[in-house]
């Protein structure tokens, strides 16, 4: 156990280490990066190293020994997806009058505490943000540094106001961690009184290295077209499900195809159909969006001749087709209305019309 | 939390008096978390041994261990969740309760004909709990601790974004002990000397937590335990009050210079009834802002005259015979202030002293008072 376990980023990683040698490490610390980057994993990390009982050191920068009693409890909360399930489903078990006003924590260690946004609207909230302000001035009891982290940038914003106050001061022995996919989302305020590090994309050949540790009984064509899909993130590599990416991407092509090649209405209405709204529609119209950005670059690239940068190594025939009907402007215009729909997502357009829309708009004149 | 494998299988069974148990489970209820999902917050430690079951809950920032006698017939620990076993406790007949710990966490109780079975958490998620210190303990006799809470816990401010005020300040030295709270609008202060405290040299201060104080209160109210032992280490605040044990997380931060803010000239001071201000100024308070609170005192000769007004609600005055010969001035307060006072004091008389409008005023008993108490009150714009 130790840093050594974080793959990738070795510059920022050794960065942030080299803080903790110098006894320097800042009060809040955001990391951005795309989702399964390891921003997560990093700043447990991090709450380890500054509290591990037995610290270790490996290439002359402190390191933690994952053994110790801290060491162990913060690693408890690795699984986010399994605490937070579990989260929720002990506030499912509270009394009715007592489930609305309580807020989700992960808490494996007594100071160490991760935030997620609270469902269904999937945000941080006011509430959740004083809980932090009303423990972050106790003193740590079993550690040595107190350690929050927040697991997403979508403030309330209430949430995202009362966190500036704790921000402006924060006690000598706390960190807060706030994760991000995408820093911009925060209040400027909230940026200016924070460090941020970013997490790049892992490059394909070390990704593909990586699945064939973690993943070895996945095929190595599969892991070849993960490794481009994942877009150097090995959180994302790791998890891929290649199955509803193949389907998300089957009704991307459909939208291109009948936009470029022309086709009948009536089977792209039966997809764009499919996209409903709620939390489930949601997702899936967001993975049809991040599919629908992947294709219009792999069809720039064959346009250009860059055929080895393919991400969609699977489809390259079906692909080159296509990218002989499309020229550059097309593909320009068509990313700027994908960027207008992604707009309209996040007011709560009506999603299956918003397809609709798109593919028409995107028809050659 | 994951179920980790057991080592060894755990062991448990012992028997309790239901009125032993449930007088402690009720004592713990105020620091067990309800609305968390935390799990393992929600749920009190058992361990028992040497003829007594030892109790714990904690929410992390408070901790509270107390015990009874019971008849251990093995000894182990177990969790069970906190408030089920409150709410059916107490429905249980005076009789006596079997614990008794089962596998995978289960526990069954069994008191007379009523058998129940609740499922716990592996103990090791059980936040470790600070050691009472060895060195260093203060004893506090628990009647003057409670009437310095009682004077002092309702001016902690609430106000999250000034948290070095959400705590009071105690000061321990040799021969008096001094606690003082404020929200920044109002400061109450209270000293008890002559008495003699071993094992302080020079001053000793403490910032208690507010969740703390309460929580101490209500832990004095139900003991007869006649002292309390206080100690403390870098992170942790220790009161121990008879079985006991209360802990308490240190908060951080600076408690402000108090003694700058407590007036020494005010010259003008009047004697009023307690219960005769305290009931004139409820009554005028129904017409005060709803917001500000606000009302006005005007000190004439031989009288005061309490007054409020607010466009929604209308105007009201009430006047009080009191020995006053000086000047004629007027100040406002809040009057939620001065009825949280006049509340605490508990004395027949109290003594407004003032020295004008602009300035604070100070309120403190007339006569009996073994706690030098004095509240300070910002005046207010009206």
């Amino acid at each position: 156990m130790g840093f050594s376990d974080f793959h990738g980023n070795a510059e920022t990683v050794h960065r942030l280490r080299d803080m903790l040698a110098r006894g320097r490490f800042p009060h809040a610390v955001i990391l951005a990066g795309a989702r399964g980057a390891g921003k997560y994993t990093l700043a447990l990390m991090l709450a380890q190293a500054l509290n591990c009982l037995a610290p270790t050191e490996t290439d002359g920068l402190p390191d933690f020994c994952g053994q110790c009693a801290n060491c162990r409890r913060i690693a408890l909360a690795a699984d986010l997806d399994a605490r937070f399930a579990e989260a929720v489903e002990a506030r499912e078990g509270l009394r009715e009058a007592d489930k609305k006003d309580t807020r989700l924590f992960v808490q494996t260690h007594p100071d160490v505490l991760v935030i997620p946004p609270d469902p269904p609207q999937m945000m941080i909230k006011v509430d959740q943000v004083r809980r932090v302000i009303e423990t972050i001035y106790y003193r740590p009891a079993e550690a040595r540094e107190r350690v929050y982290i927040f697991t997403d940038s979508a403030f309330m914003k209430e949430a995202a106001n009362s966190l500036l106050k704790v921000l402006e001061e924060p006690p000598e022995f706390a960190t807060i961690f706030l994760l991000s996919e995408n820093p911009g989302e925060l209040l400027p305020t909230i940026r200016s009184r924070s460090m941020v590090f970013h997490l790049g994309a892992v490059p394909v050949e070390d990704v593909e290295r990586y699945l064939a540790e973690q993943r070895p009984e996945w095929k190595a064509p599969q892991r070849a077209l993960v490794a481009r899909l994942s877009e150097g993130a090995l959180g994302r590599a790791r998890g891929f499900d290649v199955e509803s990416y193949i389907a998300a991407r089957a009704d991307a092509m459909a939208i291109l195809n009948s936009a470029l090649l022309g086709g009948e209405h009536t089977a792209l209405f039966k997809i764009t159909e499919s996209y409903r709204a709620g939390a489930e529609g949601r997702e899936k119209t967001e993975q049809l969006l991040r599919t629908l950005y992947s294709l219009l670059r792999d069809l720039m690239f064959l346009g250009s001749g860059a055929s080895a940068m393919l991400h969609n190594t699977d489809i390259q025939s079906q692909l080159a087709k296509m990218a002989e009907a499309a020229d550059f402007e097309w593909i320009a215009a068509a990313s700027d209305r994908l960027a207008d729909v992604e707009r309209g997502m996040r007011r709560n357009l009506l999603r299956s019309l918003s397809l609709d829309g798109l593919s028409l708009a995107l028809e050659k004149a | 939390m994951p179920v980790e494998a057991a080592v060894a299988v755990e062991t448990m069974e012992i028997t309790v008096s239901k009125v032993e148990l449930l007088r402690e489970l009720t004592a713990t209820q105020g620091v067990v978390e309800r609305k968390t999902t935390i799990p393992i917050l929600s749920n009190y430690l058992f361990e028992a041994g040497d003829g007594e079951l030892r109790l714990t809950a904690t929410d992390l920032d408070l901790s509270l261990r107390t015990s009874c006698s019971a008849k251990v017939k093995k000894e182990g620990s177990c969790t069970i969740p906190a408030r089920k076993l409150h709410d059916y406790v107490k429905l249980l007949p005076d009789a006596d309760i079997t614990i008794k710990l089962l596998e995978n966490h289960w526990v069954s109780i069994r008191c007379g004909r009523s058998n129940t079975k609740m499922v716990g958490m592996a103990k090791s998620n059980f936040p470790s709990l600070p050691v009472f210190p060895t060195a260093g303990v203060v004893k506090i006799p628990g009647k003057v601790l409670r009437g310095l809470i009682g004077r002092t816990y309702f001016a902690i401010s609430s106000e999250e974004s000034r948290y070095t005020l959400n705590g009071a300040l105690m000061l321990l030295k040799p021969e008096s002990i001094t606690m003082v709270a404020t929200d920044g609008h109002r400061l109450a202060h209270c000293e008890r000397s002559g008495e003699k405290f071993e094992g302080v040299s020079g001053e000793l201060k403490t910032l208690v937590p507010k969740k703390c104080m309460d929580e101490l209160k209500s832990l004095l109210d139900s003991t007869d335990a006649e002292t309390v032992e206080f100690a403390k280490d870098e992170s942790t605040l220790f009161f121990r009050i008879g079985s006991r044990l209360l802990t308490s997380r240190q908060l951080t931060g600076q408690f402000p210079n108090f003694e700058a803010v407590l007036p020494k000239d005010n010259s003008k001071s009047i004697t009023l009834n307690n219960s005769d201000f305290n009931s004139a100024i409820q009554r005028v308070a129904q017409f005060a802002d709803e917001r500000s609170r606000a009302v006005r005192l005007k000190l004439e000769k031989g009288e005061v005259k309490i007054s409020a007004s607010s466009t929604e609600a209308g105007e009201s005055e009430d006047s009080i015979e009191a020995p006053y010969d000086g000047e004629t001035m007027t100040i406002g307060f809040n009057a939620v202030y001065l009825v949280d006072f006049l509340k605490a004091a508990g004395t027949s008389d109290v003594r407004l002293e003032l020295k004008d409008s602009q300035s604070a005023g100070q309120l403190r008993p007339a006569e009996g008072d073994d706690y030098k108490y004095r509240y300070i009150v910002m005046p207010m714009r009206i």
